[in-house]
Formats: C-alpha cells, sequence, structure tokens
C-alpha cells in the first residue's frame, strides 16, 4: 500500500507545474509553460550544491551540436533518495524532459531523466526538493 | 541504482497534491526506530526513519525533548499559507510597495543567504539541547540550508542585551510555559524576505515563536509576528515541523554553483 501510495503522489507530482521546494523560487527561473524534451550524450556531471547539474550535448536539425545545462535537485536531496554522483556517467546518453529557463540559456531543469535502456534516474528530484 | 519508470494511471494524474504535501508524504519507511530523545541516528540516512508514534518523549527532568532531527516548521513559500484562523496580514503601503517592486532573484534565499526568522529552508535542521538531558541551558539550531549556520536560543533566565546590533537570526531568548517553549527573538536585520513572494520586515520585528512538541513525531511552532514598521498589527502563523528520525545532516554549501540567480526573471512570486 505505501508503494502504492507513492507510486500514486509521484504520478501526481508530474501535474504538478511549479514545485517549490527549493532555495529559490521555480517560477522565477523556469516556465512550466514551456516543456521541453531533449535526448543527447552526457559531457559533465556536477555534484554540486545548491543544485546538481549534468550537460549534454544535443545535435539540431541542421546538424550543429549544442551543448545544455540541466538542473537537478540538491546534493543532499538526491543522496537521501538513494542517488549519488556516480548514477549518471559521462557518456550516457539520455533523454531529459523539463521546463526551459526564463533567461532564454541553453538551460532546463531535469524534471524526468530517462536512460536508453528506458531505466530513470534522479526520479522523484523535482517534486522533493529539486528544480 | 536506477529505479524503474512508474506506471502513471489516469486516476494518479488526477490526484491533486502540493509539493509540500507530496515532500512529507513520500519519505520511505525503512524499520530502524529512533532513541527515545528523538536524535538517534541507527538507521540508513538514506532512507529516513519510521515515525516514532505516541506522545512526545520525555527527559528525566520531565520536560518535553525537542532535540532531533526535524524538517519544515515555518513558511518556504508563502507566509500566508499558515496563518491561523481568524488571522490576517496588513501590510502598512510603503511594506505592500516594496514587496510588490521586489524581483525574484534578489530573494536573499536564492543568493545563498540565510532564511532569518521564522522562514525555513526545505531542508532538514537539527535542533540540540545543552545540556541534553536536564535544564537545558541554550538551545541550538543547526541548519542544513539555505547555508550552514545556527540559531541559538538562552533559556537561562538572560534578556536582551541593550547594544545589540541587526543580524539575520537576531537575539533569542527563551523560556518555559508548561510544555511550550517560548522563545522571544528581537535585533533582526531587515534584508531577509519571509517567503519567495516576498513578504517583507523592518528592524522592527520582534517574533515570538511557541513550540509544542504535540506527538513524537511533529513539533509544532506558532510564531506571532510584530513588527510596526511593516504591518498594520501582529499576525500569528502556525507550521509543523516534522521529525526525520535516523538521519543526520548533510553538506550543504549553497554558494559552493550558484548558477541559479543569473538566470532568474520577474517578480518575486512561487
Amino acid at each position: 500500500m505505501a508503494i502504492r501510495i507513492i507510486s500514486l503522489l509521484a504520478c501526481a507530482s508530474l501535474v504538478v507545474a511549479a514545485p517549490v521546494l527549493a532555495h529559490h523560487s521555480f517560477a522565477g527561473e523556469y516556465d512550466s509553460t514551456k516543456p521541453i524534451t531533449l535526448t543527447g550524450k552526457v559531457t559533465k556531471v556536477e555534484w554540486t550544491n545548491p543544485h546538481a547539474r549534468f550537460y549534454i550535448d544535443v545535435k539540431g536539425d541542421d546538424g550543429a551540436m549544442t551543448n545544455w545545462n540541466l538542473e537537478l535537485a540538491s546534493p543532499n536531496v538526491l543522496k537521501r533518495q538513494g542517488w549519488s554522483s556516480t548514477s549518471l556517467k559521462e557518456g550516457d546518453v539520455v533523454t531529459v524532459e523539463g521546463s526551459l529557463a526564463r533567461s532564454g540559456a541553453k538551460m532546463a531543469n531535469a524534471r524526468l531523466v530517462t536512460l536508453a535502456d528506458g531505466s530513470r534516474v534522479f526520479a522523484r528530484a523535482a517534486a522533493d526538493g529539486g528544480a | 541504482m536506477r529505479f524503474q519508470l512508474l506506471r502513471c494511471t489516469p486516476v494518479a494524474t488526477l490526484v491533486a497534491v502540493s509539493a509540500l504535501s507530496f515532500q512529507v508524504l513520500a519519505q520511505p519507511t525503512p524499520a530502524a526506530a529512533t532513541s527515545p530523545a528523538g536524535s538517534g541516528s541507527a538507521s540508513n540516512p538514506a532512507l529516513g526513519g519510521q515515525k516514532p508514534k505516541g506522545p512526545a518523549p520525555r527527559l528525566p527532568n520531565g520536560k518535553p525533548d525537542f532535540s532531533g532531527v526535524w524538517q519544515g516548521g515555518g513558511p518556504v513559500g508563502d507566509i500566508k499559507d499558515g496563518l491561523l484562523p481568524g488571522e490576517e496580514i496588513a501590510m502598512l503601503p510603503e511594506a505592500e510597495k516594496l514587496m510588490k517592486g521586489r524581483l525574484s532573484s534578489e530573494d536573499p534565499e536564492a543568493r545563498c543567504l540565510p532564511t532569518g526568522v521564522p522562514r525555513v529552508a526545505p531542508y532538514p535542521w537539527r535542533l540540540l539541547q545543552s545540556p541534553s538531558y536536564s535544564d537545558a541551558k541554550i538551545l541550538y539550531i543547526l541548519f542544513e540550508g539555505n547555508i550552514h549556520s545556527y540559531r541559538q536560543i538562552f533559556v537561562d533566565g538572560r534578556g536582551h542585551p541593550d547594544d545589540l546590533e541587526a543580524t539575520w537570526y537576531g537575539h533569542s531568548i527563551g523560556h518555559w510555559e508548561g510544555d511550550t517553549l517560548v522563545v522571544e527573538t528581537v535585533g533582526f536585520n531587515d534584508k531577509f524576505w519571509f517567503d519567495f513572494v516576498g513578504h517583507p520586515h523592518t528592524t522592527q520585528l520582534k517574533t515570538v515563536e511557541r513550540y509544542t512538541r504535540t506527538d513524537a513525531a511533529t513539533l509544532e511552532n506558532v510564531t506571532t509576528v510584530y513588527d510596526p514598521g511593516a504591518y498594520e498589527k501582529p499576525f500569528t502563523i502556525k507550521f509543523n515541523a516534522t521529525l526525520r528520525p535516523g538521519e543526520d545532516l548533510m553538506e550543504y554549501i549553497c554558494n559552493e554553483n550558484n548558477q541559479d540567480v543569473e538566470h532568474i526573471r520577474g517578480k518575486a512570486g512561487l
């Protein structure tokens, strides 16, 4: 039952537009009305505060490569959920769903991160202290 | 460790929960118990501990034991969320103007500065009583975030000094009223915000926090905010802190890689 409730809440969290549990306002930095899905290879992982980050190279329609900066929850939140600095590695190919940064930079929050084999890393992060 | 994709049913996607309640409800529940004082660290901190049931534990001197790792207990998004029934926030015109002009990027917390009082960061904090098992003279609150910092609450009968300089956490003195610890704090600077939406205050701010461990897993904080420089009248809020048994504080050095501020846009808000 506990697992079912957690799953329900985790799914419900997908429709929560603006998680607020971070050190800054979510809506101030990201625009939940501008969802984005990116697929690319991880070039760097930063296990740092106030947010862990990773960067991926995404190939555009014109073949040009763009490096995106993707924000996760803080390492303390991720660690308490069972993730670590090696959960995602340079060279992994991932698909990321998130919201675009308001600043116009090649940046987004990483709400969902899915590996090529379909498994998910950093699940729950955005709703549990992330953004 | 990589989790498999959760299956979301249509029912699940219709469930509306706030991020805060999700955060509280979704904590895993391993079997390890906490110490009677609520400060044990026997279980895996990555998993958290099972919430203790029953009444608040007590120290040998009969006082309720407040020690332990807690989370919550104050406003994060909007201080209005904690208003008690019948209470209202009546802002003076200057304070209202100040708040309306605030930008989200100006929030001191986004800039890795302290929360002040009564705001809390969305991270755990530890309450320590010194000495631990008799009449405490000082209580310490150790914050994991938003910066590693602390409050000290003097419970030794002293008053506030006459020569206070304005600070982020002010000067706190406490006394017991039954099982409730009453903490009066003055000497604040006017730099911190009460919440993401930017409720302001002045250096005339005084807070009176009333802490009661209403059961083993809950520390109730009823705070009255007095600030005649910003508000027409005092107002009282209530937020509960939840015990995080089996957890320890973790490192959180906010300034390490704070890229957020340069990307935050718009007026203060959630």
